[in-house]
């Protein structure tokens, strides 16, 4: 690998003097080359301590006194240390020192403190919008009727008069069925109000059943068409009805492929 | 005297044998052949069904010497790189087999390792035009035998691929096709298209390029351009010099392993028409229409079946991404999402689909996509594999901010659409999304949608 190699001048003498990588020094008249070489040295490394560039051609400067660069390097480490340890005040009483290194430690701690508090307190007193909502402005009814199939249920004459005890109780379980389903929903539990089977009939046992919600008044053409749109409120249903397991022998088993719904206009 | 005639008859069984058994092989050179640096000797070895493993040797004059090649056959060049360490290339067994498995052919493979093996890139580059010089003086002999140009394919990797070029230009592009796996950049970039190889060189060029931004060529050169995961970083390639020799040319080598498993149908990638990675990405490229009912081309040897298509199309920039490993193929999938949050969210997805007791996934994370409420945001999935019949599905939002508040993605509805398959697309509706935390369901065939 070759070296760059760099030419100065010594003290006062013409002479050009080259040195490879500091270590051999080759046409020295008298020894003062290496007296340059030993200052430029000290230079570099009082350089190197203010944290300045280091000169390229610092070598050629140090046409001075050898004395200039004294002990640069410990002078500068000493400041240092001695200003960190700098008492600040000091309390006779109670024998404790505060040193600069002190002081310093405690700022950067504390400004550490306040952004883990700030953050923690943001995150708590963060508040979702879409969690809030007034349920008293939610005013405009949306129906949804249907009906659905139950296979596991063998109809009797009791279930087709709705003010019979089977039915009634039948009647019950599905409205409570669909309320939970309903209520439960993150996107339109707020909007509903309330679940009805309407009448049971014959061929395979099938049930009638109406769904109202409530909306407010203020966005509602987008709330129709997105939210509470047939697609969304039948396949909440439908989704609801292929994640329960197939039980055959659950009278209130509803077939998931019989599910039908229209909103009411 | 009847102990001479069985002696005699011995020794002359025992030489068919020997000459039948005798194998020629790929030049093998070392480093220090690099170092000095060869001079240009083109070996042809031939590869038949009748041969699979053994080489022979052919002249370069006489034809007529070599009774395994059939000039009825087509005939596939197989064409190597620049060679830095001499060593003969790993992939030459697989490519040759496996070819051999596809056509009934004669796969020649060009050995100009002395030539290649040079620690003087300069030298190869040389190299390349008095290969091609010399490939050319040999096929015009094939065709002296009958060997039709149309039947002639050209598989050159790297300089192999400019080699193929010249020959293609020397035989004014009437060769049936070339195919450049990551066809050499450095000293071919920015050249005049006679200087390197380009789309008037075969009657069809199909080119893969995964090291753009390094030892490859970035400008479209063929029919059709494959961009593999965007032509520059491919996945599972080192990313610091401290891999050492591999961090130079694993993104190179890849393209070779990307044809291997096409050659071999380990699997199939389909690619996409595209100006760029970004919109690849963004799924902004999912439009197969102008290939017709053969929908969007497949990488790979295959990519014959969409020729008049292509060449009607003149030039086609397509891209597609690969796993780090092989199988390499990935399956993509369109995944529509719509929310209802009142504040636009940003973030990245994950996609998890599990099925047959296997899970795919796809992570959606190259920028942070936008949910704006009841708008449908539009994401581009890419699975590490395919899983048939898709049993139950996870979703993952993740916003990439760790200081911020935990924010709620709330969606209506989520569709995805198999890229390849016609099949009916999986919805899932009224999900809530917390960031960070998995969320695992059952998704529904879809029913027609109005919002």
């Amino acid at each position: 690998m070759p070296m760059e190699l760099q030419t100065f001048r010594t003290n006062g003498n013409d002479e050009r003097v080259t040195a490879s990588n500091g270590d051999s020094v080759v046409d020295m008249p008298d020894g003062a080359a290496a007296a340059a070489e030993t200052d430029g040295l000290l230079q570099m490394q009082s350089n190197g301590c203010n944290g300045g560039a280091m000169p390229a051609n610092h070598a050629a400067k140090i046409q001075r006194d050898p004395e200039i660069t004294n002990n640069t390097k410990e002078s500068c480490v000493y400041r240092v240390r001695r200003e960190l340890t700098e008492v600040v005040c000091e309390s006779k009483s109670a024998k404790c020192k505060i040193t600069l290194w002190m002081i310093i430690a405690l700022v950067i701690s504390l400004i550490v403190v306040v952004i883990i508090i700030s953050v923690a307190v943001c995150s708590a007193i963060h508040k979702d919008p879409d969690e809030s909502f007034d349920p008293s402005l939610f005013k405009v009814p949306v129906y949804f009727d249907g009906s659905f199939q139950l296979p596991n249920l063998v109809f009797t004459d009791e279930l087709l008069t709705l003010s019979s005890n089977e039915s009634q109780a039948l009647a019950t379980g599905f409205q409570e069925k669909l309320a939970d389903l309903y209520r439960s929903s993150p996107a339109l539990g707020r909007y509903f109000s309330k679940a009805k089977i309407n009448s049971f009939r014959n061929g395979p046992v099938m049930a009638d059943y109406q769904l109202n919600f409530l909306i407010p008044e203020e966005g509602q053409d987008q709330l129709r068409n997105f939210t509470l749109s047939r697609e969304m409120v039948y396949n909440v249903f439908r989704q609801f009805l292929y994640d329960q397991e197939p039980n055959e022998s659950e009278p209130m088993y509803i077939d998931p492929v019989s599910l039908k719904m229209v909103v009411r206009h | 005297m009847i102990l001479w005639h069985c002696l005699a008859l011995l020794l002359l069984i025992t030489v068919q044998t020997c000459t039948a058994q005798r194998c020629d092989e790929f030049t093998d050179l070392d480093l220090s052949h690099a170092i000095i640096g060869t001079s240009l000797k083109v070996r042809l070895l031939l590869y038949t069904r009748d041969n699979v493993t053994c080489g022979t040797l052919m002249s370069h004059t006489n034809l007529s010497a070599h009774p395994q090649f059939n000039s009825s056959r087509p005939t596939t060049f197989v064409i190597h790189g620049y060679r830095p360490t001499g060593s003969p290339p790993i992939w030459l067994d697989n490519i040759k087999e496996m070819l051999l498995v596809r056509k009934d052919m004669n796969v020649i493979v060009v050995d100009w390792n002395y030539g290649a093996a040079n620690v003087n890139y300069f030298k190869a580059v040389d190299n390349t035009h008095k290969t091609a010089d010399n490939l050319t003086a040999f096929i015009k002999k094939m065709q002296e035998h009958g060997a039709s140009l149309s039947s002639i394919h050209m598989i050159g990797v790297s300089l192999g691929a400019h080699i193929s070029g010249f020959v293609g230009a020397n035989l004014d592009g009437l060769i049936g096709r070339i195919t450049a796996l990551d066809p050499a950049g450095p000293q071919f970039t920015g050249t005049t298209p006679d200087k390197r190889l380009d789309v008037t060189d075969a009657k069809f060029v199909d080119v893969l390029h995964t090291d753009i931004d390094a030892l490859g060529f970035r400008a479209p050169l063929g029919h059709i351009d494959f961009y593999a995961n965007g032509g520059t970083d491919q996945p599972g390639c080192p990313k610091t010099i401290f891999s050492g020799s591999s961090y130079f040319k694993c993104d190179h080598q890849r393209s070779v392993n990307l044809y291997l498993d096409s050659l071999n149908r380990t699997c199939a990638s389909k690619v996409f028409p595209c100006d760029s990675y970004k919109d690849f990405l963004d799924g902004k490229c999912l439009d197969c229409d102008r290939f017709g009912d053969a929908g969007c081309p497949v990488f790979g040897y295959d990519v014959t079946q969409w020729k008049d298509v292509l060449l009607r199309l003149n030039q086609t920039k397509t891209y597609f991404t690969t796993n780090s490993d092989s199988p390499f193929c990935m399956t993509s999938y369109r995944l529509e999402v719509v929310t209802w949050n009142q504040d636009v969210r940003r973030g990245y997805m994950t996609v998890k689909l599990h099925g047959n007791g296997e899970v795919a996934v796809a992570t959606i994370d190259h920028k942070a996509a936008e949910f704006k409420r009841y708008t449908e945001t539009k994401l581009f999935a890419q699975f590490d594999k395919d899983i048939q019949s898709v049993k139950k599905m996870s979703l993952k939002f993740s916003s990439g901010e760790a200081l911020k508040p935990k924010h709620k993605l709330r969606l209506l509805r989520i569709r995805l659409t198999h890229l390849e398959r016609k099949e009916r697309p999986l919805c899932r509706y009224d999900i809530l999304l917390e960031q960070n935390k998995e969320v695992t369901f059952r998704p529904l065939p879809c029913e027609e949608s109005n919002f």
